[in-house]
């Protein structure tokens, strides 16, 4: 019993592996947005990332 | 078992009942003719049921201690024959000061002879006695009989204490012998040695007391077994190998999964670029955008954006917006590249690095651009860094997210199949190197399948 439900519990792994490398899934944290102005072409100032003004730790050692 | 011995004549059956010379109650023999002693079951002496005039060997006058578990005059089929339960003694060892104790009757069919049932703490072994010795570097020393060794599991010293029924040996309240158990799940090996020296060896395989209780037609159910017998087979050595060979198999093939991915992806650098951030430009917006890229082909792919800086204890923020030109759909995100260095009493060391890299998910065939907006502390002055944007990246981390997941239930099995061997030699006279060495002895062996 335990045997066949690791072996179902393998393929799905198997089938969890294919789906993410043929998908191109990625485990990076990017933020979409579905509408951004093709003007942003022209100005890029005028397009604000939400990770913009960032607030570094100047560290080292 | 199988019978190795010759055959033997067909005894007659013979039933006869006959008076208790101590009190006069009425013992039954349902062994005539193979019985030597036989219990009162009224007082418990113990008489000689091969004498005529049925000799009291040993008085017992106390009161009935035990009860067996399954009724004398049982009868039921084991291995395709019908016993009948005809006798019952109860055993004690003591150890460390502790005393346990065990149950064993007397099975009696009157074609095939003497049968054994043992029960400890609800653990049950049918047992036969041996027609041919076994090889064995006695006492301690692994046995071998067929072909299967056995281990040495422990010796002790075993009193009887409580009788009744028939017999087919001398039996007495009291007496003592020498037990050794050697054991190769779900067998185990015996020999009762006599204080004068009379060695009789006995082969028992585990049995699950349900069945038993079934084979007996039984009321109610059988006492819940209560810790690792000493041949409990383990109910997962056996799983536990073929669950790594099943995880090999399946490792095997995550490895093709990966190799042919890895095949198949482009991975094709679209855009490489150097850049120059002058932390001093008086200019207040730095942000700019990039040449448009494209991404080919027909499915949606994973895209590494690498940063690089020559960077030398200082740091680099980049706000990156991936902007598809055909549609307006953007992947914002922001990355930072950062390194130190340096000498202190430890010695040289060095934090961050000067390389970093993002994979965006999925990320659908089109025209693309990069709004790119660096960011850092004023007083570096001019930093150098180069933007690379690669396209149907392989991301090989998937391949090992999947290896996990394949070999966390195998590790999970075999840690209970060893804790199950731990508990088993716990109980030995070999407690020192159980766990580990045993359990894996035992698996490797294959003596559960």
């Amino acid at each position: 019993m335990i045997r066949k439900l690791y072996l179902i519990y393998g393929l799905g792994v198997l089938g969890f592996l294919g789906a993410a490398q043929f998908g191109g899934w990625s485990l990076s944290q990017v933020n979409q947005m579905k509408v951004v102005p093709k003007s942003v072409r022209d100005n890029p100032g005028s397009y604000r990332s939400v990770y913009g003004y960032y607030h570094h730790y100047t560290g080292g050692k | 078992m199988a019978e190795t011995g010759p055959k033997k004549e067909v005894p007659t059956v013979s039933v006869r009942s006959l008076s208790c010379p101590n009190c006069g109650a009425t013992v039954t023999i349902r062994s005539f003719g193979q019985a030597i002693n036989v219990v009162c079951g009224s007082c418990h002496s113990i008489l000689d049921a091969q004498d005529p005039n049925v000799q009291v060997l040993q008085k017992f006058s106390a009161a009935m201690k035990f009860q067996p578990l399954i009724p004398l005059g049982s009868r039921g089929k084991l291995r395709g024959t019908v016993y009948e339960v005809i006798g019952f003694q109860r055993r004690q060892i003591t150890v460390d000061g502790e005393k346990y104790g065990w149950g064993e009757y007397v099975l009696f069919n009157p074609y095939k002879g003497f049968r054994y049932l043992t029960e400890y703490d609800g653990h049950w072994n049918d047992v036969a006695p041996l027609r041919t010795l076994p090889n064995t570097t006695f006492p301690t020393g692994p046995v071998n009989y067929l072909g299967q060794t056995y281990k040495h599991f422990q010796t002790a010293h075993a009193a009887t204490i409580f009788v009744i029924g028939e017999f087919p040996w001398q039996v007495r309240v009291d007496e003592t012998v020498t037990v050794c158990d050697y054991v190769a799940p779900p067998r185990v090996l015996s020999s009762e040695t006599t204080s004068d020296k009379e060695v009789t060896w006995s082969l028992g395989e585990y049995m699950n007391g349900g069945d038993l209780w079934k084979a007996f037609s039984l009321p109610g159910h059988p006492p819940t077994t209560v810790g690792v017998y000493e041949n409990q087979p383990s109910p997962l050595s056996a799983t536990s190998r073929t669950i790594w060979k099943t995880c090999g198999l399946l490792l095997v093939g995550a490895l093709l999964l990966f190799i042919i991915n890895t095949a198949l992806a482009k991975n094709k650098t679209v855009f490489t670029k150097a850049y120059v951030f002058d932390t001093n430009d008086p200019a207040g917006e730095h942000s700019f955008v990039t040449d448009t890229f494209e991404f080919t082909g027909s499915r949606a792919a994973p895209v590494k954006v690498e940063s690089y800086a020559n960077l030398d204890n200082n740091w680099l923020y980049l706000n990156y917006a991936l902007v598809n030109d055909d549609t307006g759909q953007t992947y914002d995100f922001g990355r930072e590249v950062s390194y130190y260095s340096g000498y202190d009493s430890d010695g040289s060391w060095t934090e961050g690095s000067r390389r970093d890299s993002l994979i965006i998910p999925s990320v659908p065939p089109g025209h693309y651009f990069l709004r790119i907006e660096p960011e850092s502390d004023r007083k570096p002055g001019r930093i150098s860094y180069t933007v690379t944007v690669t396209h149907d990246y392989p991301v090989g981390y998937w391949l090992w997210i999947a290896a996990g997941l394949l070999v966390v239930p195998a590790v999970l099995v075999t840690w209970r199949s060893i804790n199950f061997e731990h508990l088993r030699w716990q109980e030995s006279d070999h407690a020192s190197h159980s766990g580990l060495v045993s359990a894996l002895s035992a698996m490797s062996s294959g003596d559960n399948e």
